[in-house]
């Protein structure tokens, strides 16, 4: 209405100054020598005729939105406003760097930059709408695509025109134009491949699951695009002009924005592949058993889900895009990138850890506690400190999981160790620890960690050879506790023994624990079910304590046995 | 009709599928004092809604008409939602925009206090959503302060706080005050 106003008013002045030399002079062409000649009709004129061109700039702007986007939707309305705003700021701020330069011309190109540049976020407001809208028309695709186009041939020309100026007259306010036009054109390129993007999934009948893969990459190389273009530009402003504060905060944004693309490509690469590796399918009595519908899309899962260490199932698909936005799990929070990058992060850190005295036995209970799983860490200090801290034959172990050294510790062999000096002080049993951990290299650790049946197998075998130490412990005690009791010796020396016995044996047992739950998490299984297991006591006698432990021990290897089965 | 939403359901994408499941089970089962759906059957990803004032509250009595504006990606990121009439609360901005952490996606912390705990996930829906709003009605936040001056007159001055409410009560009825 207003707009309608202002061009009414003006087109009546104009009128009436043509009108008037008209009238004064009768001829055309004495009138327009008239015009052109006055002094006060001219200053009248000129201003005049700015007025109605911006008015026919509007216009034309007007009539083009009409053609390329028809009706524009109220939040399309709010961002044009919002980023307009802050267009015209920006830009009389960089008018401050070149004030000498001011011109009717400059007021020209700067509006049309400004047009050209609304045309850009609505052609991008237009194409993330795509997404949304249900139905997409052929007037659409027309619209955008003639409109793409046109922007990028707006775009070029301009470009050229900065270039073609700056060679030839110098340094000047083109080198701001210039370097606009050069962002707008990284915008188009932008709006272009998301058009495609969105065009090839709406032509596609089932989701296009690759698709945010690939808005995700084109977001960081026109980012970096950006940086690059920015960074360039205020090089240049800074060795010809000034530092150009106008430049500042969209520099900020990019930069922001880029960091953020690359941030979230690494981990949502690391959570996919987490996922596509570590996580089982989901079996159909999984399905079954829960209540089947991917609380994602609210839809049945019939296929192609996957089950993370919460025991939470989900489409795969959903997972996955999901995953390019945060690495957690929807339903109860659970990050599901902790579990692998601590454990090539944690093991050199762990390794001090290592060569700390055996930790306490009420401490091994304690780390039960954490819940929630992934214990790696400690379990692996736990188990490594024994063997690093009092055994020197631990070098002869092979690296190899799969090939222990346990020829010495069949019942047989472990005699041999037994009564070398029997009237000595009683030191602790010593047996042979598992393999060394520290000199497993990276893969055979992480084979240790995964879901797959190899990695399953090579844990119980792991566990097997700590039963068959524990094994190995009582025979040695026994051995002791007859030698002891052939050389006489009195009662209260042989006590230590039995209490470090029983201390030793308690330390592998809250290890067991501690592993099986690990395993029992990782395999999917609930780790409550391994909190409520009887500890065992100290004060009773030791056969009886040595044959609980026994009964308890086997009870747990059978459990995990048959999860490992089940696997 | 029946073939147009077909239509849409195949060329729709998970947001659309998502939001129509969401639609059908709050016509299905509606949750006491809240009415929910798109403004128009065009576009799902506007939504209309009317909360009732909880009882036993200085709200209670009042619909509270809102809308809900939903992002593309829905679930993965979350609604917006925006009282359309005037409120008087410490979570919802003068303009109408609630502010509570089940709108806020992890990572952004406007208030700077959530815990991510209780931020959005997709397994968050409308209902929730709105259930959410209903309690944040019943038990405003003082600590977010989206309304400083809301918040502190909460904190304050109890009877003035109600009595402005109550006065917005009436209006969202168009009962005279």
């Amino acid at each position: 209405m207003r707009a309608a106003g202002i061009t009414l008013i003006s087109i009546a002045l104009t009128c009436a100054v043509i009108g008037n030399a008209y009238y004064q002079k009768k001829q055309f062409y004495p009138s327009v020598v008239y015009i052109t000649k006055s002094n006060p009709s001219m200053a009248f004129f000129f201003q005049v005729i700015y007025i109605q061109g911006l008015i026919l700039v509007f216009m034309i702007n007007t009539f083009l939105r009409k053609i390329f986007f028809g009706n524009l939707r109220a939040a399309e309305l709010e961002h044009l406003v919002e980023k307009a705003w802050y267009a015209v700021t920006e830009t009389c701020l960089a008018f401050t760097v070149f004030r000498d330069d001011f011109s009717p011309k400059f007021i020209a190109l700067f509006t049309l930059l400004l047009f050209l540049k609304s045309f850009h976020w609505l052609a991008e407001d237009r194409v993330d709408y795509m997404e949304r809208s249900p139905v997409i028309t052929w007037l659409f695709h027309l619209r955008v695509g003639s409109l793409l186009s046109l922007l990028f041939g707006a775009n070029l020309t301009m470009i050229q025109y900065a270039y073609d100026s700056t060679l030839a007259k110098g340094a000047s306010v083109q080198l701001v134009f210039g370097f606009e036009y050069a962002i707008l054109l990284t915008v188009v390129l932008n709006i272009t491949i998301k058009y495609v993007l969105h065009t090839i999934d709406l032509q596609s009948e089932n989701p296009w699951d690759n698709k945010p893969v690939f808005l995700l990459y084109t977001e960081l190389i026109i980012g970096l695009l950006k940086v690059i273009l920015y960074v360039t530009f205020v090089m240049i402003m800074v060795r010809i002009y000034t530092l150009p504060l106008f430049a500042f905060r969209p520099m900020y944004y990019t930069m922001r924005n880029f960091k953020k693309a690359f941030h979230d490509i690494v981990m949502s690469r690391r959570a996919i592949r987490n996922m596509n590796t570590l996580y089982p399918d989901a079996t159909p009595e999984e399905l079954a058993a829960a209540d089947n519908v991917c609380i994602i899309c609210r839809e049945e899962m019939v296929s192609a889900s996957k089950k993370l260490p919460c025991n939470h199932i989900f489409h795969t698909a959903c997972l996955r895009s999901w995953f390019q936005r945060q690495q957690t799990c929807p339903t109860c929070r659970l990050n599901i990138l902790r579990p692998t990058t601590n454990t090539p992060g944690t093991r050199p850190q762990n390794q001090p850890e290592a060569g700390q005295p055996a930790p306490q036995p009420a401490q091994a209970p304690g780390a039960n506690q954490h819940g929630q799983g992934f214990q790696i860490p400690s379990f692996w200090a736990n188990w490594q400190a024994p063997g690093a801290a009092q055994q020197p034959q631990g070098q002869n172990n092979a690296p190899n999981v799969p090939l222990p050294p346990f020829q010495p510790l069949t019942p047989g062999g472990v005699p041999l160790f037994a009564p070398p000096f029997p009237p000595m002080v009683p030191l602790p049993p010593v047996p042979t620890p598992p393999p060394n951990l520290t000199t497993l290299s990276e893969e055979e650790l992480r084979a240790m960690e995964g879901n797959m049946r190899q990695a399953v197998e090579a844990r119980i075998e792991t566990l097997q050879r700590v039963q068959l130490l524990l094994d190995a412990a009582n025979a040695m005690m026994n051995q002791y506790q007859t030698a002891a009791a052939t050389a006489n010796i009195p009662v209260p020396t042989s006590i230590p023994t039995t209490t470090s016995t029983a201390e030793t044996s308690q330390t592998k047992v809250p290890d067991l624990s501690v592993i099986k739950e690990t395993a029992s998490t990782s395999a999917g299984e609930s780790p409550a079910s391994s909190s409520n297991e009887p500890t065992p006591s100290t004060s009773r006698a030791d056969n009886e304590t040595r044959d609980e432990q026994e009964m308890l021990r086997r009870r747990r290897l059978q459990k995990f046995s048959s999860q490992g089965t089940a696997e | 009709m029946i073939t147009d939403n077909l239509y849409v359901n195949i060329m729709a994408g998970s947001a659309l599928r998502r939001l129509m499941a969401e639609y059908k089970q709050l016509t299905l089962n509606p949750p006491e004092g809240i009415i929910a759906g798109p403004i128009n059957e065009e576009n799902f990803f506007e939504w209309e809604a009317l909360i009732t004032g909880p009882e036993g509250t200085c709200f209670e009595g009042g619909v509270f008409p809102a809308k809900l504006i939903f992002p593309p990606d829905y679930p993965l990121s979350p609604p917006k939602m925006q009282f359309t009439c005037e409120m008087f609360h410490p979570n919802i901005y003068a303009d109408g925009r609630v502010c509570i952490s089940i709108l806020h996606a992890p990572g952004d912390d406007p208030m700077g206090y959530e815990s991510s705990a209780e931020r959005w996930s997709p397994v968050q829906s409308v209902e929730k959503i709105l259930l959410s709003v209903v309690s944040m009605l019943a038990e405003p936040n003082d600590e977010s302060g989206a309304n400083v001056d809301a918040a502190k007159m909460w904190r304050e001055d109890r009877p003035e706080f109600e009595r402005i409410a109550q006065k917005l009560v009436r209006k969202t009825l168009g009962i005279p005050c």
